[in-house]
């Protein structure tokens, strides 16, 4: 190893160990952020998969004219079956709807009853694609469906979109409140280097005149938020396993929804983005603080 | 070894140097002197690079200091030994360490930093001692310390700035025999004093500053 690697590593070593309380610090305030941005990652990140799965189970319902007669509802649906874009047709009779809307609807059941079996259309579920699942595919095959045969065309797809639109609106308000949490990170973490760099001011100013260059000094408090970095970020890290695995039980014993044993947690490459914000934030944070020291002396 | 052209240094009105001009060769010994706010700490300090003169041109071991770069600074420093009358010495490090600082940042090996450390604590008679730390030392020895980090990286000028301020007689003379011990194995030494009984009982050449301007020399 290079003579001025092991002196820069010793020194920053040593400096962690000797400001103990204040590197505590610094590495307290780097998880606390990374913990925050490994929320809000953690939260996209799900509902991002929700919106995927979504997108995936997304058909197309289109409802028959009640004077359409069966045979041909049959014929329509053996058409359509033989398109690219659909994967699958099922047809769903009156009285299937209407068997289906008792069992999901208990209470109703009477009032089903006494309507009669034909209260609800026949339809065809038609499923379509990956591709054709598409927002402008998916409209572009919903107009193709003959409007003589069917009385509505259904395909959900209006309301993933607001939840889409919602998505995008979350991403920029969390960017926005990313980047102000980041600014604020950067300039505690700075100020808690500021004063190590304070409490060693006498040493780095005897450095100088011996003859040291700025990037000699600077060096070890580098590593040092390197390490700070690390650090913070492996403690925003237990913390978000923490904060999955309460959620996960939590969730499940209120609710009893099936969609928290979806949740899940960061992948590897959300996991990585973790650690190079925290090792950016207290290599940043450290050589700010420094810049700004040398900066005053000659 | 050192040459200064019409040296002038202003901070705002004030005229800390005014028009000096001054040559000092390889291997002299010289004091700098005068009353308080003669200039003498500042011609130091332009010396090593920590003020640049405001007119003129100043010279060292070949270098213009009056234009050189914050980024070349360093350099002109490995080749100049400082000691000041405060010392200077990073407490919470033992006196091999402060020592072996001047060398530390040139990236010399560990063995060589002990080598010479052992060699110059020998030098201003500090052998074995190595591994105290200075405010166990009495004031000359911590003197004697920060002279021996001046000298650690064999550096051809010397500057030291009232370097027996702190010190009582017999270690100011200790510390004036080290100083004159470094001189004779061919070091530039400056010493920046006012202190007339030890320049009588060492004399060397005088420059003599009042209100900033060369008056002996």
């Amino acid at each position: 190893m290079p003579q001025h690697l092991k002196h820069v590593l010793r020194r920053a070593l040593r400096s962690l160990w000797e400001n103990g309380y204040l590197n505590s610090v610094s590495s307290g305030v780097i998880a606390a952020t990374t913990l925050l941005f490994g929320v809000y990652l953690s939260v996209q990140f799900n509902l991002n998969n929700m919106v995927d799965t979504w997108d995936r189970d997304i058909h197309v319902s289109a409802y028959f004219h009640p004077d359409v007669p069966e045979q041909r509802r049959f014929d329509v649906r053996d058409q359509i079956a033989t398109r690219d874009e659909v994967t699958k047709v099922r047809y769903v009779s009156s009285d299937t709807a209407n068997l289906w809307m008792q069992e999901r609807m208990p209470a109703m059941e009477t009032i089903l009853q006494e309507l009669g079996s034909d209260t609800l259309p026949s339809s065809l579920e038609i499923s379509l694609t990956t591709t054709a699942a598409k927002p402008g595919s998916i409209d572009t095959f919903a107009r193709t469906l003959s409007v003589t045969d069917f009385s509505d065309v259904d395909y959900g797809q209006e309301w993933i979109e607001k939840f889409q639109g919602f998505l995008s609106l979350l991403k920029l308000l969390g960017a926005i409140m990313g980047s102000l949490i980041l600014i604020a990170a950067l300039f505690l973490v700075m100020n808690t280097v500021h004063l190590v760099v304070y409490n060693r001011k006498d040493e780095l100013e005897i450095q100088k005149l011996v003859g040291a260059t700025d990037g000699y000094i600077t060096a070890p408090f580098l590593v040092e938020g390197l390490i700070q970095g690390l650090m913070g970020s492996l403690f925003a890290l237990l913390g978000l396993a923490a904060v999955h695995r309460l959620l996960v039980v939590r969730l499940k014993d209120t609710f009893e929804l099936a969609i928290t044993t979806e949740l899940q947690f960061l992948p590897s490459s959300y996991i990585a983005l973790l650690f190079i914000a925290g090792s950016v934030l207290g290599v940043g944070a450290a050589f700010l603080a420094v810049h700004r020291f040398l900066s005053k002396v000659n | 070894m050192i040459r200064a052209y019409h040296v002038t240094k202003r901070y705002g009105d004030v005229h800390a140097l005014r028009d000096v001009t001054v040559k000092l060769g390889k291997g002299e010994f010289c004091y700098v002197t005068g009353p308080s706010g003669a200039g003498k700490t500042t011609m130091l300090k332009m010396l090593y690079g920590s003020v640049q003169p405001t007119e003129g041109k100043l010279l060292v071991g070949g270098v213009d200091v009056s234009r050189l770069s914050r980024r070349r600074l360093p350099y002109l420093r490995r080749n100049i030994g400082i000691v000041f009358q405060d010392f200077k010495l990073i407490d919470t490090r033992t006196v091999g360490e402060n020592v072996g600082l001047a060398l530390e940042v040139l990236g010399s090996s560990r063995d060589l930093i002990d080598r010479r450390v052992n060699a110059v604590l020998n030098i201003v008679g500090l052998p074995g001692r190595g591994s105290e730390y200075p405010p166990t030392l009495s004031g000359g020895e911590q003197q004697r310390v920060a002279v021996a980090r001046a000298i650690v990286n064999d550096p051809s000028i010397l500057l030291a700035d009232e370097p027996t301020g702190n010190l009582d007689g017999a270690m100011a003379i200790e510390v004036m025999e080290i100083l004159r011990a470094i001189n004779l194995r061919g070091t530039t030494v400056m010493v920046a004093t006012h202190d007339t009984g030890l320049m009588n009982r060492f004399p060397y050449r005088k420059l003599r500053f009042e209100a900033g301007r060369l008056v002996v020399s």
